[in-house]
């Protein structure tokens, strides 16, 4: 289990740098570049990664990702080469507080923003899809966290995330990492 | 060329099908009954929503 890459996924704005932070708190080696500097979407920084992007044609950094995390977007997943164990933390959250979010992100970054519902219609297929590929692949282990209930619930999740990793997180600073005030564009009960 | 795999059963029907419909092969008529419900499903239209999204907030090249 030592010798796994413990990829950190989900869409983006789903809590993947929130899940990243804990990790590197708790103790978990992480695989970062520091490219993408903290921002007001992101203020503690994202963790990224650039080469994750080029997964499917650049594969010479994954053995040293071995016993450590990296963050990729779902997307990415399918890219990943069999001869590898990954240990998939897949977040979670609310498809419309996801796309507010990406919404605020792109208008920074000054891009337009796509129709939401048809967004949300094709992410909705895109997770289904990940899912049910994950499910088939022998060489990936997943535990899928909800965002809302990490950041409401602290100890019960980062408790389910050390055991689903083997024991190796420090769960008090893992929690400490936390920080409940960055959880924004939360939907109202109104909204939902 | 991919094979997939159906029951004889239903490879009957579908070639009985193809034949009554007018097609000039079982393969035409399957690709066309393929291709439609593909166009249902809007996979896809979905596929480029995403793709678009991820590359839009710098997370895909």
């Amino acid at each position: 289990m030592t010798d796994a890459i413990i990829i950190v996924s989900g869409l983006p704005r789903s809590g993947t740098s929130l899940m990243m932070q804990l990790l590197a708190a708790g103790g978990i080696p992480t695989l970062t570049d520091h490219i993408r500097t903290p921002d007001p979407d992101n203020p503690r920084g994202y963790y990224e990664f650039e080469r994750v992007k080029k997964v499917k044609t650049d594969r010479t950094w994954l053995p040293d990702a071995r016993g450590k995390a990296v963050k990729m977007v779902s997307q990415l997943l399918f890219d990943l080469p069999t001869d590898e164990n990954y240990r998939v933390l897949f977040m979670e959250r609310d498809l419309d507080e996801v796309l507010i979010s990406q919404e605020k992100m792109l208008a920074r970054l000054g891009r337009p923003a796509a129709n939401r519902h048809e967004l949300k219609q094709a992410f909705l297929w895109h997770l289904n899809r990940v899912h049910k590929w994950l499910l088939e692949q022998p060489n990936f282990a997943v535990l899928r966290v909800a965002y809302a209930d990490l950041v409401t619930h602290p100890t019960e999740q980062i408790a389910r995330v050390n055991a689903f990793l083997g024991e190796r997180l420090d769960e008090q600073q893992a929690a400490a990492a936390v920080d409940p005030t960055l959880y924004r564009n939360r939907k109202t009960r109104e909204e939902t | 060329m991919p094979k997939v795999h159906i029951e004889s059963a239903l490879y009957e029907r579908a070639r009985k099908a193809a034949d009554a419909i007018g097609y000039s092969s079982l393969e035409e008529f399957v690709a066309h009954c393929i291709e439609n419900e593909l166009k249902k499903l809007n996979i896809e239209e979905a596929e480029k929503h995403v793709t678009n999204q991820l590359r839009g907030l710098g997370y895909i090249e």
